[in-house]
């Protein structure tokens, strides 16, 4: 026996069966005799869908039947198979219309029955909105009542709606559990045929809010299989009428999922996707989601202190920190990888190294966390938009506060929300849960790694984290601020800073160094009414400072007024503002008429005679400051770095660090501008000079050019 | 359906009359001249009873004359003929996968050539029993290419990658004395066997011919497949084109042709440098394109998405086009008309290979030390060639179709595992396939493989066998030639599911596969051996009860008869739309459509009516369905 002759065999018994309770109730009433469900404009719904015919009365229903037999092949092949199934359907509309001949109501309470139209107007949204993510339909009895009202109540929790058939109803009914369409648990009966009565509204779903046209089989089964979320759990014994209406539950691209292994391992039943077996009844409705591809909201996350963007500005001093992560004096970062759907298990959260208590109060420690994301329609373009917004994720958790991206993090925690239960994991329960509500269209599984041991931290951060930052990097250096036709705003920050808007460019990435123009396009993207919007460049006004009407437009509509026009390429002219997230500072040096930088990291004093907290105070706040400006590092190298003050030749001081790390670009960018061999050479650093006289003494013995440069004010 | 056609034959043919009307202004001749100057053929040879193996004949079998002067009869000459065949074919592809475990040793972490997949190349070397722990990868990726070129000449014993083969499968191999030996053993002892004055005794010949397949399949073409994916990376589903349409009469066209990829990998390197982008938009051209044409094309195809221009008859229209610059030759089914045919347009034929030397050619040889600087001067030679273009004579038909290739057995399980359901499944096995299979949604699976041949309207075949059975809920894979005629038609656009019968459709919608699966070039049919293996494994069954069955309906190389007789020998029934040139021996043709399944569970079909071929094949896959219960 195979899977086919079992779906033959059931489709024959069930034809056998409307045959004869056809004829016998033209024999009683005659073939004149109307019939019809009650409350539908659709007759026999099913019938209807599939052939574009109505059917009134007993003579057109045995009519209806010779049609039915025409679907009835017996070729081995799936066509015949699905069609016998949709055959097994429509007899079973057939056997349940007669029921109401007559005006009768052959259902009573619990059981529904048939379900009018207005039931399917009143479901329609909440199922299109993804408000009922699924429908449920299980038929037959679980293996306990208990275990039936645990299967009810798992699809119940999850607002999938459930209908009922046979068995079960009778389950339910003795545990007193509550039934009905306002609780969404509707029993349809408990004759196996009654499950048509979920399947006509399907159908009338499709010819309702799919526009699917009466008779247009193939439509109504692709309509079906891409848009109404539904699933059938077959509890018992399979017998070859329930194959059968399984096989036309398939068609119609409904998975069926059944605990009978008896009949599995008799039988090759098991397809893909399609027909399971699941021994283990409590894992149904994972087996079910998971067959049919619902995605569920995730609208609770699971962390044992608040989560509101009320907490996103909130501070935590010192004094109150029970440990803080800091990126600037350890190995710390965040990352977002791309995998392959087989190498991510949804919701999984792995700590690797100490957790939260086995840290003294008040110390300071690496972390690093990695959340891997899968899903057919995901880039790896994604990656660092998803990044970016873990810093507004976490700061919304009561008691942490979050700062910076990338490699350069500072997380500080409360004792309070320490002392309420937060630990390591629920850092990766906050990003799991909002990764996969927000960016439900792209992530179908999602994992998290928290890294707090230090050596596997610095083994990441160095192996995994810096090239794939450096990789999205790369990318970039192809794309300047003349080859592109728009540029895009970030306000990501406006928490912070609520009049700062960042105007990123390809060759001027925000002042946070973690949104570059790609990062800004795909957040566009992905969410068009987000943070980043495009900003065209059509109306130039100045050049040489990068001055754009378009720009200021969007400008002054983005900072609610407070800004009126920017330049892109000076700090002297109309600079652009800063927020507080940037990774470095540059400030004018009077004396040898150019620039120093500082990056956050940078603990010493400056030739400026200011500190970077010193330089942060008096840059950030979304204010003009003249002279002074954040950027991002990766912003040193650019072409377009003060391009109005003569570009980097006026570079004359940062931090050894700073310095190492852009190096290797700098100096490209100088041989390539002015035709200067290792320009940073030229550049003092602390090492050298943090006072401006020593720092002049040294330039003049380079020779630096940005002594022989105009004057800078 | 969107707004998704087929290519039809008679469209490619309207586009190679075009093409042809070209050549004429130029005096072009064209293997469909050729054909006709060739028809008909000899009739000795067809039969496969011509003996010219000592210098006493030519010897021809007739009524009157039936056997040669040695005393050999036709049965013992067309079996000599068909060894010799089979050992051509089984030194050509083993020699080409010696050349990749070559350059598989000259690889480098600072080289043109590196170990792209090592986590691969870890798992071979687990499998031969090489200690991996600790070991720097290029040591043993060093180690592991001596290994394998050590499998030509091994001493003793049999070839390492047949302990891949189920049990059965390789008692079955050493049961009948055909576990091949070292590779090179192998062919020379065929050549021994079939010398004037040795064996005259068809099973003898033919056993020996079995072994020698096999020692390809499952030696020199894996050896070749695998080292590849080693060092290119093994391919992953990914888009491209194929047909002439994807040449680009703006571009620089550069066309690859052959086998080996070592070759083409440089030149698509080269062909993405910017300095060389930068030098075409300085000679005028927007920028370069690469394509390819026969199994080279399949290799880049496969790993980079570079597109397919064609296939093996298809050869002579690019240069038709008037718009390819060079076409750059490795090994194996280049015609040697290309040589005085690209003198008639501005076209360079580069040939490379010591092993594929040809008149008319600009010879650059190429090896893996100077992969690199070569390449580069090749592309740039093609780039320098541009303003030699004559644009009256440019005219690329715009046919082309969208195609998914890139299916090897890592990604088809990868694919697979991706329609599990995470609470009942295990991952990483073929068992979902082998439900579908089992439960009847998919009757069954037919490997197409092979090349074109003029005796066969080119692709018909190919393409009308695909679409019956997919329309019959068969899945195909295929590589090669065929695999290219599938794509040029459409078969490969995941829209093609809408041609299927409602099983395989359903299985395309949820896999997100198209219904012809891409699975690389002839070497790689050994990816289909390792496939049906793992399905037997998986299964429970043996390789010859699975209901798969393979097929070439236009072969008509060497290589093709040694494929057949691995596959035949793995216990994969095989059909033919061109007879091997036995027709002459009633004994041997017996033998190798019957006789032969009492050693190995499998035979060959031989049938020219296409029709009739793939009737047949279904009818073949159903009666081992009913014969297992399914």
């Amino acid at each position: 026996m195979t899977l086919f002759d079992v779906v033959f065999s059931g489709n024959d018994t069930v034809y056998g069966l409307t045959e004869g309770a056809i004829d016998a109730a033209i024999a009683q009433h005659g073939a004149d005799k109307a019939v019809s469900f009650p409350d539908t404009a659709y007759s026999l719904p099913c019938y209807y869908g599939v052939t574009g015919t109505k059917i009134g009365n007993l003579g057109e229903l045995k009519e209806a039947l010779g049609v039915v037999k025409t679907l009835m092949t017996r070729e081995k092949r799936l066509n015949d198979v699905f069609m016998s199934g949709v055959a097994t359907a429509l007899c079973a509309e057939f056997i349940e219309v007669l029921k109401y001949i007559d005006g009768a109501m052959p259902y009573e309470a619990p059981c529904y029955g048939h379900l009018g139209d207005a039931i399917i107007r009143e479901l329609g949204v909440p199922l299109v909105t993804g408000d009922i993510p699924g429908v449920a339909v299980i038929l037959g009895s679980a293996p306990s009542a208990e275990e039936a009202v645990a299967l009810v109540k798992s699809y119940q929790a999850q607002g999938i709606l459930v209908t009922l058939v046979g068995g079960v109803i009778d389950q339910l009914e003795s545990q007193g559990y509550k039934t009905g369409a306002n609780v969404r648990v509707i029993p349809l009966g408990k004759d196996v045929t009654s499950v048509i009565h979920v399947v006509s509204v399907a159908v009338r779903a499709a010819l309702i809010f799919g526009n699917i046209k009466p008779g247009d089989a193939a439509g109504l089964m692709e309509y079906t299989f891409k848009r109404v979320p539904a699933f059938v759990n077959a509890l018992g014994a399979l017998d070859p009428v329930i194959v059968a209406c399984g096989a036309g539950a398939i068609a119609l691209g409904f998975p069926v999922v059944t605990n009978d292994v008896a009949t599995s391992e008799a039988v090759n039943i098991k397809v893909p996707k399609s027909l399971i077996v699941q021994p283990d009844i409590a894992k149904f409705n994972a087996t079910s989601l998971e067959a049919r591809d619902i995605k569920l909201k995730i609208t609770n996350i699971d962390i044992p202190v608040a989560f509101a963007s009320a907490f996103e500005g909130e501070i935590i001093r010192r004094g109150d920190m029970q440990v803080e992560f800091d990126g600037s004096r350890v190995d710390c970062f965040e990352l977002v990888q791309t995998k392959d759907m087989t190498e991510i298990e949804d919701h999984k959260i792995e700590l690797i190294g100490p957790d939260l208590d086995e840290f003294e109060v008040g110390t300071k420690h690496s972390i690093g966390y990695i959340v891997e994301v899968a899903g057919k329609s995901m880039q790896s373009d994604f990656e660092p938009v998803f990044e970016r917004k873990f810093h507004s994720y976490l700061n919304c958790v009561e008691g942490m506060m979050h700062t910076g991206q990338r490699d350069m993090i500072r997380i500080r925690i409360s004792k309070d929300t320490f002392n309420a239960g937060l630990r390591a994991k629920h850092i990766g329960e906050v990003l799991y849960a909002k990764v996969k509500s927000e960016f439900a269209a792209v992530v179908d599984r999602c994992q998290v790694k928290i890294i707090t041991d230090p050596a596997e931290c610095t083994k990441l951060r160095h192996e995994l984290a810096v090239p794939a930052f450096d990789k999205r990097d790369e990318r970039l250096t192809t794309l300047t601020d003349e080859s592109v036709d728009v540029y895009y705003s970030c306000i990501m920050c406006q928490a912070f800073s609520p009049s700062h808007v960042c105007v990123v460019t390809p060759e001027r990435l925000g002042l946070c160094g973690a949104v570059s123009w790609l990062d800004a396009k795909a957040t566009n993207e992905l969410d068009p009414q987000g943070p980043c919007q495009v900003i065209t460049k059509e109306k130039p006004i100045d050049e040489r400072i990068g001055e754009y009407e378009d720009v200021n437009e969007a400008v002054r509509k983005f900072s609610q007024g407070a800004l009126e026009d920017v330049s892109l390429y000076s700090i002297i002219e109309k600079p652009m503002t800063s927020c507080g997230c940037f990774e470095c500072i540059c400030g004018i040096e009077p004396l040898s008429n150019g620039v120093c930088i500082a990056n956050r990291e940078y603990a010493g004093m400056t030739p400026i005679g200011m500190t970077f907290p010193e330089l942060a105070s008096m840059t950030g706040g979304g204010v003009q400051t003249p002279g002074f400006m954040g950027h991002g590092k990766h912003f040193i190298a650019s072409k377009k770095f003060m391009k109005a003050e003569g570009g980097i030749e006026r570079i004359v001081w940062m931090p050894k660090d700073l310095k190492d790390q852009v190096a290797d670009r700098l100096n490209a960018t100088a041989k390539e501008l002015y035709g200067i061999d290792n320009f940073t050479d030229m550049i003092g650093d602390e090492t050298i000079a943090e006072d401006p006289e020593t720092l002049l003494a040294f330039l003049e013995e380079k020779g630096h050019p940005a002594l022989s440069m105009e004057p800078m004010m | 359906m969107g707004d998704f056609k087929l290519t039809t034959v008679e469209e490619f043919e309207a586009g190679t009359a075009r093409l042809l009307e070209t050549g004429a202004k130029v005096g072009a001749d064209a293997w469909q001249y050729r054909v006709k100057n060739q028809t008909p053929h000899c009739k000795f040879g067809e039969q496969g009873i011509c003996c010219r193996i000592c210098s006493m004949g030519p010897c021809r079998i007739t009524p009157k004359a039936p056997r040669g002067i040695c005393g050999c009869d036709a049965h013992g000459i067309v079996g000599r003929n068909y060894l010799k065949f089979t050992a051509g074919g089984a030194a050509t592809h083993s020699d080409h996968g010696r050349e990749i475990c070559h350059t598989l040793y000259c690889a480098a972490p600072d080289g043109a050539y590196k170990v792209k997949d090592p986590e691969k190349l870890i798992r071979i070397a687990k499998e031969w029993g090489v200690e991996t722990e600790g070991k720097d990868i290029y040591d043993l990726a060093h180690e592991m290419a001596y290994l394998g070129m050590s499998e030509y000449g091994k001493v003793f014993g049999y070839q390492n990658f047949l302990k891949r083969a189920p049990k059965h499968t390789q008692e079955i191999w050493e049961r009948e004395e055909i576990a091949p030996r070292a590779i090179d053993r192998e062919v020379s002892c065929s050549l021994h066997m079939s010398h004037m004055g040795c064996s005259s005794k068809p099973e003898a010949l033919i056993r020996q011919a079995l072994r020698a397949g096999l020692s390809d399949g499952w030696g020199g073409s894996m050896a070749g497949t695998e080292f590849s994916d080693v060092l290119f990376g093994t391919p992953t589903p990914i888009d491209t084109e194929a047909n002439l349409g994807v040449m680009n009469a703006e571009n620089v066209n550069i066309v690859v042709h052959g086998h080996d990829p070592s070759l083409s990998e440089m030149i698509c390197e080269y062909a993405d440098d910017p300095e060389m982008i930068a030098y075409a938009k300085e000679m005028g051209a927007k920028g370069i394109t690469i394509s390819g044409v026969c199994c080279t094309s399949n290799e880049v195809a496969m790993r980079r998405g570079i597109p397919m221009a064609g296939n093996f008859l298809q050869q002579e229209n690019v240069v038709l086009t008037g718009a390819c610059e060079a076409i750059v030759v490795d090994v194996q089914c280049i015609f040697p008309a290309l040589g005085p045919l690209s003198k008639c347009f501005h076209t360079k034929f580069i040939t490379t290979s010591p092993i594929a030397q040809m008149p008319d050619s600009e010879y650059i040889r190429f090896s893996p030390e100077n992969a690199a600087e070569n390449a580069k001067a090749i592309v740039k030679l093609a780039i320098e060639n541009f303003k030699n273009r004559k644009p009256e004579l440019v005219h690329i038909p715009e046919m082309k179709q969208k195609a998914t290739v890139g299916y090897s057995v890592e990604a088809i399980v990868k694919v697979l595992d991706g329609v599990t359901n995470s609470q009942v499944d295990e991952l990483g096995t073929t068992k979902p396939l082998l439900e579908c299979v089992t439960s009847g949604v998919l009757r069954g699976a037919v490997a197409m493989v092979g090349c074109n041949n003029p005796k066969v309207r080119p692709d018909t075949a190919h393409i009308e066998l695909m679409k019956k059975l997919i329309a019959n809920d068969i899945i195909v894979v295929a590589s090669g030639c065929s695999a290219q005629a599938a794509a040029k038609a459409g078969l490969m656009d995941k829209a093609a599911k809408d041609l299927c019968g409602a099983g395989l459709k359903r299985v395309c919608e949820l896999a997100d596969i198209p219904p012809v699966l891409h699975m690389g070039s002839c070497v790689d049919i050994s990816r289909m051996m390792i496939l049906v293996a793992t399905l037997a494994k998986d299964s429970g069954l043996n390789i010859s009860q699975l209901p798969v069955v393979g097929c070439a309906p236009e072969w008509m190389s060497e290589k093709a008869v040694s494929i057949g007789n691995y596959v035949v020998a793995t216990g994969i029934d095989t059909f033919l739309g061109v007879d091997p040139y036995v027709s002459g021996s009633s004994e041997v043709a017996a033998l190798l459509t019957g006789g032969v399944r009492d050693w190995v569970e499998a035979a060959y079909t031989v049938e020219t009516d296409i029709e009739k071929l793939v009737d047949k094949m279904i009818e073949r896959i159903e009666e081992k369905r009913a014969a297992i219960g399914i």
